[in-house]
């Protein structure tokens, strides 16, 4: 038979005979070529470059026109005929070159950002002293200070300031600085109110801290800004502590209506919200007090349980909330450990099921202004779905479950570090390996990690399409667990703690509910409005995902619909990024109150059709495959 | 003025499934049973063809069933003693098909082993030539336990077995694979799982003209309305050209009727609701012709007398109206 020279470029060359494949040649040369996949073509980590000489290509999946123009070939799909030279691309430039993997956008301060547009203030005031001939009160010299610097005419100020007002004045020898807020949204002319005082001037450059927090029904993430400059300068997220009473709104709702039960939970999401608030302020170095304005984000039953209004009517039919606009409250009064006299806006809702968590994914997602016909979907524990533009909005919610947070699954965590992010599932030899958040050992699997975890055992058999594991197959992975049918996905000599890390078939259940939800959630969605899932021109996805969501993954458990990946756009956390807009912007935040009164709400719970669709999408990827085009195809191969 | 009769017209029809075997065909069955095809909803002749008629299937169990009315008991008598004698008198009957209960049980009160399940199984293959359907406990590791060498020990004979489920599918269909036999596949009454549970089959590589669904109904009073609906949209989906929908389907009537309270309780109840043993068999006998009505090919019963009067019931429903 004949045989070629195979050249690897910084290796070895060889000769190997004809119908070589690239990745046996690499082998023989001592090569390590990644093969995630078990050499199947699916998951394109074995890509190398032919610099020199043609080969065959069994598939190039994966590869765009213009990569196999550059020479590049799938190691494992590829046949040497003639003699060729061939380069391994380095491991990062690889990781870096698959596109599927959508990576949320960074957090930057709007563009043209100025503090000047804010109704907080920080003043420099230099007070004239008092003394005989001038007998101005404390509190009187201080506004008229104000009104000279600031051309308002009335301020209002707290009593407990009010007491301390005159010695800080002292204390300063009468350069003070002050913090004013001239208005809010429920106030929009005023009385300005002198929220803070401090002796002397305080620095122009030193931040003035503000917080955006995001209530979660799972978790709950917050955000440190510098209102001067607009910038994010510390972030921390955790789950609710609520969690422990109720994985969902409503059994929370039921939680809070027995005994002190919304004591209790009020008390657990303000414990949830300190500790983090604690965690961001360390991280700048200063203490929470000196935080002066929170927005709040989150669903409406989140909202109420922060607040301690009673919740039950949100969970019986007619589902009304007891409010949707809240007026703006004291830090103090609430209970969010910022400075007490601070305000706190919380953001508004549409309806029960719509809340503030959504006007501000809305808001942060620019939906409203779009041109082409969009579509939006927070997932979290409520599945949120908007679809329109900026001539119409309409909203349904579903309930998915926390799964996509990693909550509510056996091995499930958030995604951080030690987080499994990212598997592969070898087709014959049924092995993993998987990206793990900060590259340690693994602890768990976060939210992207299970969905492509579960995507990959649906490809390679290792789960049939209603999610049964196959216990017969030939590998010691597949196991009857404590917990009934588990697959191994690390051994305990590979995690951090010891344990191997599983996915039981309780698991895999709770995340196809989930997706199911959602999936249906977009179906109804669409045909209620009339509007075809296949002609919506952009998806937007935000979510407590981390910084991924792998859209191919998603798309082969039937969690989006299948679709071109570009029209995908990952965007994080849609909500906080929200709340951190309403709090740079009077015209955002008004924007968010015009989102809520535009947006049409599509109840599921009106007939059958939603129940229908969900049980329909209750398979892998659906009951009805030929909406699944690509994954069709996927399974074939 | 002549009436115009609307008519639908379907690109769509029930496959065509055949229970049994003959011994030019591998099987030992004197005759074989053949159902589907049909090209309308449930009886509409004048808008399609119904190439095959439902059939009755007689529900038979491994040991004398003492958790049975003995209303049912009864009217077998003695042939309820063992599973042989039964089944010939069920074919005597009426019965189209035999469908052979195991009961977890063996008659000597210790639970079932698999020799006994293929004893009975083969005792009833030879004391009547219907086709036979074999239903397991219902308890999944058990099941594949009895089906396993029942499909091994009758191979060829192309009987039903049952009960897959979506819990519980791949060694019942494996065996029915290997062994040339059929499978019952049940879903609780959702025309979507039923969908899915189809498909996991027909990815083992089952053909599906060897699979009959269960879409699992409720006894009149109880719930048939959901049954019946769920029946008429696969149907529907069926004739509208929808694959996975396109299989004939197999209802429970007499095991749903006998769980009523109207079936199985004599006394204490008011006196307008008549007499007992007509009552039931009322019950059964409505249930049946409800569920034959909404799309059913074959209906498992458990009253001798239901036997016959059902059958007069798919006699009239089969009579083809002359034309004009």
């Amino acid at each position: 038979m004949a045989k070629h020279i195979v050249t690897f470029t910084g290796y070895r060359t060889l000769h190997v005979p004809t119908g070589t494949l690239l990745s046996e040649a690499a082998q023989m040369a001592d090569i390590e070529i990644q093969q995630p996949c078990g050499g199947q073509g699916r998951c394109g980590r074995c890509v190398v470059q032919v610099t020199n000489g043609t080969v065959r290509r069994r598939s190039t999946l994966r590869l765009t026109p213009e990569d196999v123009g550059a020479g590049y070939a799938l190691a494992c799909q590829t046949i040497v005929e003639h003699d060729v030279t061939i380069a391994i691309p380095p491991q990062e430039k690889i990781e870096r070159r698959l596109a599927t993997d959508r990576i949320a956008s960074d957090v930057t301060a709007p563009l043209g950002y100025t503090p000047l547009g804010q109704p907080l203030h920080r003043l420099p005031l230099d007070l004239p002293p008092p003394s005989m001939s001038d007998q101005t009160d404390d509190w009187s010299r201080l506004q008229t200070a104000l009104r000279q610097q600031t051309g308002v005419d009335s301020f209002r100020i707290d009593l407990p300031l009010l007491r301390r007002a005159g010695r800080i004045m002292r204390e300063g020898e009468w350069q003070v600085t002050a913090l004013v807020e001239t208005d809010t949204w429920d106030r929009l002319d005023g009385p300005a109110r002198v929220v803070a005082l401090w002796p002397g001037h305080v620095p122009d450059d030193e931040p003035l801290w503000t917080v955006a927090i995001d209530i979660g029904t799972t978790t709950v993430t917050l955000w440190l800004v510098d209102l001067l400059t607009g910038r994010v300068r510390a972030q921390a997220a955790e789950y609710n502590a609520q969690i422990a009473r109720g994985e969902d709104v409503i059994s929370r709702i039921i939680y809070a209506t027995k005994n002190s039960g919304s004591t209790e939970l009020r008390n657990l999401v303000l414990e949830t919200i300190n500790t983090l608030l604690e965690r961001a302020c360390k991280i700048v170095q200063i203490a929470p007090e000196e935080v002066f304005k929170a927005t709040v984000s989150g669903n409406s039953t989140m909202m109420h349980l922060l607040l301690d209004i009673p919740a039950e009517s949100i969970r019986l039919s007619p589902f009304i909330t007891a409010v949707n606009h809240v007026p703006t409250l004291l830090a103090e009064d609430v209970g969010v450990a910022i400075y007490p006299h601070a305000t706190v806006d919380c953001l508004p809702g549409v309806a029960s099921y719509v809340g503030a968590d959504i006007t501000a994914g809305v808001l942060s997602s620019g939906l409203d202004d779009a041109e082409p016909v969009t579509l939006f979907l927070d997932v979290g524990t409520n599945g949120e779905i908007v679809l329109g533009n900026r001539e119409w909005l309409a909203t349904v919610a579903c309930s998915a479950g926390p799964a996509f947070e990693g909550a509510g699954v056996l091995h499930g965590m958030r995604a951080t570090q030690g987080a499994i992010e990212e598997t592969w599932i070898n087709g014959e030899s049924f092995d993993t390996s998987f990206r793990v958040i900060g590259g340690t050992k693994p602890r768990g699997i976060c939210g992207s990690g299970l969905i492509s975890l579960v995507a990959e055992m649906f490809l390679t058999g290792v789960i049939d399409k209603s999610g049964n594991i196959d216990l017969d197959l030939p590998t010691a992975r597949v196991r009857y667990g404590t917990h009934g049918p588990e697959y191994v996905v690390a051994w305990g000599d590979e995690t951090h703690d010891g344990r191997d890390i599983v996915i039981s078939r309780t698991d895999i259940d709770n995340l196809l509910r989930a997706k199911a939800a959602i999936y249906a959630g977009f179906t109804v969605l669409a045909d209620s409005v009339g509007v075809p899932l296949e002609t919506v021109e952009q998806v937007y996805i935000g979510g407590s995902f981390g910084k991924y969501i792998n859209v191919e993954k998603a798309v082969q458990i039937g969690l989006l619909p299948d679709m071109p990946w570009d029209r995908f756009h990952f965007l994080g956390n849609t909500s906080v990024r929200g709340a951190y807009l309403a709090l740079l912007s009077r015209e955002d935040r008004a924007r968010i109150a015009d989102i809520a009164s535009r947006m049409t709400y599509i109840e599921l719970s009106a007939d059958n059709t939603f129940f229908d669709a969900f049980t329909s999408a209750l398979f892998l990827p659906h009951t009805d495959l030929a909406r699944f085009p690509t994954v069709q195809a996927a399974i074939q191969r | 003025m002549p009436v115009e009769i609307p008519k639908d017209t379907w690109t769509g029809a029930v496959r065509e499934v055949t229970i049994g075997a003959t011994a030019a065909e591998g099987g030992t069955r004197a005759t074989t049973v053949t159902i589907g095809g049909a090209t309308t909803m449930p009886f509409m002749h004048f808008e399609g063809s119904i190439p095959h008629r439902p059939v009755i299937a007689v529900e038979i169990v491994n040991h004398r069933p003492d958790d049975w009315s003995h209303l049912l008991l009864d009217a077998w008598g003695d042939a309820a003693n063992d599973p042989a004698a039964w089944a010939k008198a069920a074919e005597q009957a009426g019965a189209d098909l035999i469908q052979l209960s195991l009961n977890q049980t063996g008659a000597d009160g210790n639970p079932i082993t698999p020799e006994s399940a293929v004893t009975a199984t083969k005792a009833v293959l030879e004391a009547s030539g219907l086709p036979l359907l074999v239903f397991a406990p219902g308890q999944a590791e058990l099941d594949n336990e009895l089906l396993v060498p029942i499909a091994e020990a009758t191979k060829g004979e192309r009987i039903v077995l049952g009960i897959a489920e979506d819990k519980n599918y791949r060694t019942i269909v494996a065996a029915a694979l290997a062994n040339d036999h059929l499978v019952s596949a049940r879903t609780a009454m959702d025309v979507n799982l039923a969908k899915q549970l189809n498909i996991l089959i027909g990815d083992m590589g089952l053909p599906l003209d060897r699979v009959i669904m269960d879409p699992t109904t409720g006894a009149l009073g109880y719930g048939i309305e959901y049954g019946y609906s769920v029946m008429e949209r696969l149907r529907l989906a069926a004739l509208q050209g929808d694959a996975m929908t396109q299989l004939p389907m197999l209802v429970t009537a007499g095991y749903e009727t006998w769980k009523t309270k109207e079936a199985k309780v004599g006394e204490g109840v008011p006196q307008e609701w008549g007499d007992w043993t007509a009552r039931a068999i009322n019950w059964e006998v409505v249930t049946a012709v409800a569920l034959l009505e909404s799309g059913a090919d074959i209906v498992v019963l458990r009253h001798p007398e239901s036997i016959a009067r059902v059958r007069a019931a798919i006699d009239e429903l089969m009579a083809v109206p002359a034309a004009g």
